[in-house]
């Protein structure tokens, strides 16, 4: 058991943000100089509002241009790193590299169902090139395990019709992120929006999958979640990370008090 | 045969609402599905028409027949797959408004190098030549049996976007139609997905515009004007944009109610056909399609309704 966990440990992605800058109309919203992600497998991302950590994220997935930088991901294999830019991307190759993030904001596609969602999320590209107009059912075949399994697991109120709330959006999102089988996961607020029972399966399910050999990074306001499940927490303020470390040494870093905890927190 | 029941007026008024649907049925994939607005519908289609023409009158063809007529016919609709990979690579980045200016200026490109390049096209004066590949009598006869081939061509393009609603190919371009960077995020190219829905559907509409070429005999720039678009735009939008059967009903009801209906059975002057009547059709389509933009538009059938697909496709 410790064995395949120490070798879990060496093949796990990481992701190394280096000189990374973003300005919005003249104004500094990411500067990182350094930050490597993914050192263990389930980290943390906190930090006050416009602290840049949405934006630092949406750079890793290459949504938002950098103005400078790079960002590289870095996979560990029998021979030695191999290392691909991912800031020279085009968006739509990440998820293929396994570089997967949820969305902060609720994003869906209105006029697909559920059902419809998550077999577009798993289909092959080679069953949706125009000719292959017969291909529906074995996407269906391949794919109807796992999207049931995700479907019994996560409580959707009819997954043949429309996500109906704001909390059955944001779930659908993470669903469809889970089923692209990522290997290095960002999390962008995964709790906004849904109730205590479903964030706590929401973690369940990423637990497994950082147990499975997945690097998981979560942006999060909902901090009892960070000291709960991250193992290395990055502290963001004014478009840097200050401080790296622990759960527990940044929870009472007088820096992360000051700027962002306030006083009396440590004792709650 | 005894063909005198059939009114040659009404056949190619019928031959018309099918060659409409087809252009429809294509437009549908692209407007309804990945929402990309395509004004440019007669481009492709008169391109196909004349591409065709073109290979088949110019060319000293020495191989028997029916071969001359069917690789120009494939010539036809190659060239319009081309010109949609082409115009697909410059519009596929672009907002609405840039779409719409795009592809209409394309069609207008079309239409003005089918009246500038006479050596090819024989400019205004139009471009004859163009035969029926086979004879099985009385122009009738032979008129009936290639409107057969059309219903056959677009029964298959109906067959094929019918299908496309049911298989990943549509989920994917409704993705890329309703929001892109969701879709790219899930890792499906959206520019690439664009590029080959534009080369498809454009080739079938010069296949349909060479179809139409050999109908007419003669081709004229005249002939791939705006209206052919519009007759399209005009019947998808009231049938319903989103929904396949919507582009059926929409023509039937827009293009045949007029080009059969009002033009075989109303008792209009004689006198009207030649002016009167093509610049009525066209206010008649415009206000339609306002009306319906304004009363109803998600058109007749109204919205996509994937719930009730999914539900028949994979239970309830």
């Amino acid at each position: 058991m410790d064995d395949s966990r120490a070798a879990a440990t060496l093949t796990r992605p990481q992701i190394l943000v280096k000189g990374a800058t973003k300005s919005f109309s003249g104004r500094v919203v990411v500067d990182v100089e350094e930050l490597l992600l993914g050192e263990r497998p389930i980290e943390g991302l906190i930090g006050p509002n416009g602290a840049g950590k949405t934006t630092l994220m949406r750079m890793i997935m290459h949504s938002t241009p950098l103005d400078g930088g790079t960002i590289e991901f870095v996979q560990t294999g029998e021979h030695g790193n191999s290392v691909v830019v991912l800031s020279d991307l085009p968006t739509h190759r990440m998820a293929g590299l396994g570089v997967v993030k949820s969305n902060q904001v609720i994003m869906d596609f209105n006029k697909l169902t559920i059902w419809d969602s998550l077999l577009l999320a798993s289909s092959e590209a080679k069953f949706e090139q125009p000719h292959r107009i017969f291909s529906e059912r074995s996407v269906y075949r391949r794919h109807e395990g796992e999207i049931r399994a995700w479907l019994d697991f996560f409580p959707f109120a009819d997954p043949t019709g429309f996500a109906q709330s704001a909390g059955e959006k944001k779930l659908l999102d993470i669903v469809r992120c889970l089923l692209l089988k990522p290997r290095f996961l960002l999390l962008d607020e995964p709790a906004a929006g849904l109730p205590n029972e479903l964030t706590a399966k929401v973690m369940e399910a990423i637990k497994f999958l950082s147990d499975e050999g997945t690097t998981v990074v979560i942006v999060e306001h909902d901090l009892s979640l960070i000291w709960n499940i991250c193992e290395r927490v990055h502290f963001m303020a004014e478009g840097q990370v200050l401080l790296q470390g622990e759960p527990d040494e940044i929870r009472k870093h007088s820096t992360v008090i000051e700027k962002y905890l306030g006083k009396g927190h440590v004792a709650g | 045969m005894n063909l005198d029941w059939l009114d040659a007026f009404l056949l190619q008024g019928v031959f018309r609402v099918v060659m409409v649907l087809g252009l429809a049925l294509l437009l549908h994939l692209q407007m309804g599905l990945a929402r990309i607005a395509n004004f440019g519908v007669v481009g492709f289609w008169g391109l196909g028409a004349y591409a065709f023409a073109v290979l088949f009158v110019k060319v000293d063809w020495s191989l028997g027949e029916p071969w001359p007529f069917l690789i120009s016919m494939a010539f036809g609709a190659a060239v319009a797959g081309l010109a949609g990979l082409l115009v697909g690579w410059l519009i596929a980045d672009l907002e609405t408004e840039g779409v719409l200016v795009g592809t209409l200026g394309f069609a207008t490109s079309v239409w003005i190098l089918a009246i500038t390049e006479q050596e090819l096209t024989g400019g205004a004066l139009g471009m004859g030549g163009l035969k029926f590949p086979f004879d099985i009598g009385k122009t009738k006869a032979n008129e009936l049996l290639w409107f057969g081939i059309l219903f056959a061509v677009v029964a298959l393009i109906f067959f094929y976007v019918f299908r496309v609603h049911r298989s990943p190919y549509g989920r994917l371009l409704i993705a890329v139609g309703e929001n892109e960077p969701l879709a790219g995020s899930l890792g499906k190219p959206a520019f690439r997905t664009k590029l080959w829905l534009f080369a498809v559907g454009s080739a079938g509409m010069g296949l349909l515009g060479a179809i139409h070429g050999v109908m007419a005999h003669l081709l004229i720039p005249e002939s791939i004007g705006i209206n052919v678009t519009l007759a399209a735009m005009v019947g998808l939008v009231l049938g319903g944009m989103a929904r396949v059967w919507g582009a059926v009903i929409g023509v039937i009801l827009a293009v045949g109610l007029f080009d059969v209906v009002v033009q075989s059975y109303l008792p209009l002057p004689r006198s009207w056909y030649t002016q009167t009547i093509p610049v009525l059709r066209e206010m008649v389509f415009g206000a339609t399609l306002i009306a319906v933009l304004i009363i109803k538009p998600q058109g007749i059938l109204g919205a996509m309704r994937r719930d009730k697909l999914t539900r028949r496709m994979h239970g309830g």
